[in-house]
């Protein structure tokens, strides 16, 4: 075990990156990368050839995540104040801040499960504002959004659970593996396999743990073939054998796809060595932005110092 | 702190308690439903000496009826199989139709206000309106034979079936729907993958729990030509054939009790089978910030994979392994479809009916229109559901002073030796099993007595309900503040009166609320069989088809059952 610890290529001097034995595996291990999402249409029936030909292409933009001085207010609180932000295809973003400051609002403005009280989000080249409910979807559809309690639904198989990813390809109620097309579920068990899980395809959600939990989320997401990842806390409630592996299987996944990602995390740490670009807000307002490589750990930790006098709070 | 002091203050008198009337309004409330129970005691006249008396009559009945006499082997199986039949199809229909009506009641499931409203008010309506009435009017409709009973018990069941799951329903853990949102599902897509599999055991348990309910009130449904064992017994106490009737009665016990202890077990185990969900926000709390050096994940990390290993034929996995948990559900699938085909088999439903039936809608309607109180006059009626409602409140009273001693000695943090609880316990399992309509039947044909003997039975029936309810209530109490007084040196009934009966006299009173709510509606049943009241009447107009004073009567019902649950939903709200 002791041959898997590996020296990171640390950005700062004094820190050096030890990734545990189970969060190797997923690298150089059995398991395999994520695979080619294109199943092959002859694997199904005719109904297969409708679900993986998606009906939306979301077209393909420069920069997948863009706010315009997007403020929002609950009350008379203000938990975004102002933000702007342009983030670019590819790139991999994480948000730090304290606990309220506004990185669950801000993740939730870009996928449309919140509406700013003014100011402008255009998230895949589409004003998520100027959406109706059956845009929102299909907006949605291509957003694979992963949260920090998971939120499988604990009753369902993991499979049924990743296949959930794939409904917005799919008409009507599904309830029960079997209601859905065989080509979803090879599909489904792709990104099983691809997240380490394949053979707990029929085991209930709410008998696993928390790394598995997080990465069967992971799989749902895939499922969704977003072009834009959004993290909420992914890893808060991991223990840090689990965290090393999400984050490294997020990692892997946003470089082997392409995706962009956002995600908010608490560890200043974790985030340096793994984001390309560091994005800090306090009080609802962006204190940094600046590329991962570019900055040191002091420098990231004065978001987390005490907030000077002349600050709102 | 910052230099001003704080003055004590000294107390020269004690502080003044809070307004009085807002607090004092449920107390009084209260106070004035014991005063009606106590009414209701004085007016059905529980006597002891005539129930000495009629103890005499007793031991002459059972010498002059002799040995029970049981139908044959083939005619008794076949009749309790056609009432397992009709409760299973019944209740199995009333639990389908609750699903659209509960997520049309429930809050977070709604369309809008105005489908929560109309939700409720199909659920409430459906609760009031007895189903025997329902089964006099769909026998109209119909061709007789079991699909009455059937349409009767799936329309009534909606009420209770559809609030239960609507409560399940507005529970759910939200966190998963969101994410399902999310993904991009539609309206229709989350409630399927988001909602529903969250709340199907406890559908499943809902409509398991009615159909034990149901069994017990089908033997009524015998009175109004439904087929089955009410019916026989019916026959048989008509023909005044005491032998055979107390024979079926008995077979109807041990049936009720049968179904109580498979559908128990059911329940616990499909309610237990869901591993506890505290895992989740355990893990949470437990979860230790990672150590820095532990997590580093780096940006360059993982390149050896960039070589693709293919992923092997990953058919295999969709091959769903036969381990045990599979095993089991398709038994219970299998099962469950057996059951389902026996009872269409045996209940013989025809289904032209329900395409003829629409036709017997209008004369059907026209003959239970308008309303009218008939020969009896709207006093006699009044009287009677006078009669009707005072049984109500006198079993109540009963069924609580009796529920109070045995729920307490039944419960574990009262009971001061396990011998001692699960003895209490095991007598509240057997008491659960007997239907109150069948022993009501029985006291009332034994004893002679009308309302004293109906108002015993469904006393002693609900203790069952009633003192599980409270033992669970007591021994869900916290434990801190009973171990305090003990410490504080408290005696017994000092520990039990200040450490259970106080803190758990919210409970008391709402479980005591359920009963007098569920007591109406089997006191009017009651009163069909000859336990006095309203009852009889609606069994009297119906049989001879006066069908305006049974459109009278169960208006006259259902508005005594809205007002009183009318009044324990605001009783509860304001005590809580």
């Amino acid at each position: 075990m002791d041959d898997a610890v590996v020296p990171a290529a640390a950005p700062t001097p004094g820190t050096s990156g030890v990734v545990r034995a189970g969060a190797v595996d997923v690298l150089a291990g059995g398991r395999g990368p994520i695979g080619e999402s294109d199943v092959s249409p002859a694997a199904g029936p005719a109904s297969a050839v409708e679900f993986t030909a998606r009906a939306d292409q979301t077209e393909i933009v420069a920069t997948p995540v863009e706010l315009r001085a997007v403020t929002r207010r609950f009350g008379d609180t203000v938990a975004l104040d102002g933000v702007d932000l342009t983030v670019t295809k590819g790139e991999v973003v994480a948000l730090l801040g304290l606990s309220g400051s506004g990185k669950s609002t801000m993740l939730r403005q870009i996928n449309g499960l919140d509406q700013p009280t003014s100011g402008k989000v255009i998230t895949l080249g589409q004003s998520v504002d100027g959406l109706n409910q059956a845009g929102l979807r299909r907006l949605r559809s291509s957003i694979g959004m992963i949260f920090q309690q998971f939120e499988l639904v604990g009753m369902l198989t993991v499979l049924e659970n990743v296949l959930t990813g794939g409904l917005a390809r799919l008409r009507g109620p599904r309830l029960g593996t079997w209601s859905y097309p065989q080509a979803a579920k090879l599909e489904a068990l792709d990104y099983l396999w691809a997240v380490g899980l394949a053979d707990r395809a029929f085991q209930r959600a709410d008998t696993l743990s928390g790394g598995q939990s997080q990465r069967v989320a992971i799989a749902r997401a895939l499922m969704q073939r977003p072009s834009l990842l959004l993290a909420d806390e992914p890893v808060a409630s991991l223990d840090p054998e689990s965290t090393a592996d999400v984050m490294l299987l997020l990692r892997q996944i946003a470089r082997d796809k392409g995706l962009t990602v956002l995600c908010s995390l608490h560890q200043v740490d974790l985030a340096m060595g793994w984001a390309d670009r560091l994005v800090a807000l306090r009080s609802g307002r962006v204190v940094l932005d600046e590329s991962a490589a570019a900055l040191n750990r002091e420098q990231v930790m004065a978001v987390y110092r005490p907030v000077p006098s002349n600050s709102a709070k | 702190m910052n230099g001003t002091s704080i003055k004590d203050p000294v107390r020269t008198e004690l502080p003044r308690r809070g307004s009085f009337w807002p607090a004092a309004k449920p107390r009084l409330a209260l106070f004035g439903l014991l005063l009606a129970g106590l009414v209701a005691l004085g007016y059905v006249r529980i006597d002891p000496a005539a129930m000495l008396a009629s103890r005499a009559n007793a031991v002459n009945f059972f010498n002059r009826v002799g040995a029970l006499s049981f139908p044959g082997a083939t005619d008794l199986l076949y009749q309790t199989a056609l009432t397992l039949g009709i409760v299973l199809l019944g209740t199995l229909l009333a639990g389908v139709l609750s699903v659209p009506v509960a997520f049309l009641a429930a809050r977070n499931t709604a369309p809008g206000r105005s489908a929560q409203v109309i939700g409720r008010a199909i659920g409430v309506l459906a609760r009031a309106t007895p189903d025997v009435v329902l089964a006099m009017v769909f026998a109209l409709m119909f061709s007789l034979g079991a699909l009455p009973g059937i349409m009767a018990i799936g329309l009534h069941s909606v009420g209770m079936i559809s609030r239960l799951f609507a409560d399940a329903i507005e529970q759910i853990d939200s966190g998963p729907r969101l994410a399902v949102r999310a993904c991009g599902a539609g309206r229709l897509q989350e409630l399927t993958a988001g909602v529903l599999p969250q709340v199907m055991p406890s559908w499943l348990a809902t409509t398991l729990h009615r159909a034990d309910i149901n069994l017990r009130g089908s033997v009524i449904l015998g009175y109004v030509g439904v087929p089955g064992l009410g019916m026989e017994m019916r026959n048989a106490f008509g023909a005044l054939n005491y032998s055979r009737g107390l024979a079926i009665a008995v077979v109807i016990f041990g049936l009720c009790l049968g179904m109580e202890a498979l559908s128990s077990t059911l329940r616990r185990r499909m309610l237990g089978a869901a591993p506890v969900k505290a895992s989740r926000p355990a893990a949470a709390r437990a979860a230790p910030t990672p150590s820095a050096a532990q997590c580093v994940v780096t940006r360059s990390a993982g390149q050896p994979s960039s070589t693709k290993s293919v992923a092997p034929d990953l058919g295999r996995y969709l091959e769903r392994p036969w381990d045990g948990q599979r095993v089991k559900r398709l038994a219970g699938w299998c099962t469950a479809g057996f059951a389902l085909a026996g009872a269409l088999v045996v209940c013989q439903i025809n289904l032209t009916d329900f395409v003829t039936v629409w036709s017997h809608l209008p004369p059907v309607l026209d003959k239970m229109w308008p309303p009218t109180a008939g020969a009896y006059g709207i006093w006699r009626l009044l009287g009677a559901l006078m009669a009707t409602v005072a049984v109500a409140f006198a079993a109540a009273l009963m069924t609580l002073l009796a529920s109070l001693i045995i729920g307490s000695l039944a419960a574990r943090n009262v009971a001061s030796r396990p011998s001692t609880r699960n003895f209490w316990r095991a007598t509240l399992v057997v008491i659960r099993g007997i239907p109150e309509l069948v022993l009501g039947i029985v006291l009332i044909v034994v004893t002679g007595l009308g309302a004293q003997a109906g108002t015993l039975a469904l006393a002693f029936c609900h203790i069952g309900l009633l003192g599980k309810l409270m033992a669970d209530s007591f021994e869900e109490l916290p434990a801190g503040p009973q171990r305090a007084l003990t410490a504080a040196g408290a005696g017994r009934l000092q520990m039990y009166v200040a450490g259970v009966l106080a803190p758990g006299r919210q409970a008391v009173v709402g479980h005591a609320l359920y009963v007098l709510d569920t007591n109406i509606r089997a006191a009017t049943l009651l009163g069909m069989v000859g336990g006095g009241g309203i009852g009889y009447y609606l069994l009297v107009a119906g049989q001879g088809s006066n069908y305006g004073q049974v459109t009278l009567i169960v208006a006259m019902i259902v508005a005594v059952v809205m007002a009183l649950e009318g009044l324990t939903v605001w009783l509860r709200r304001t005590l809580a």
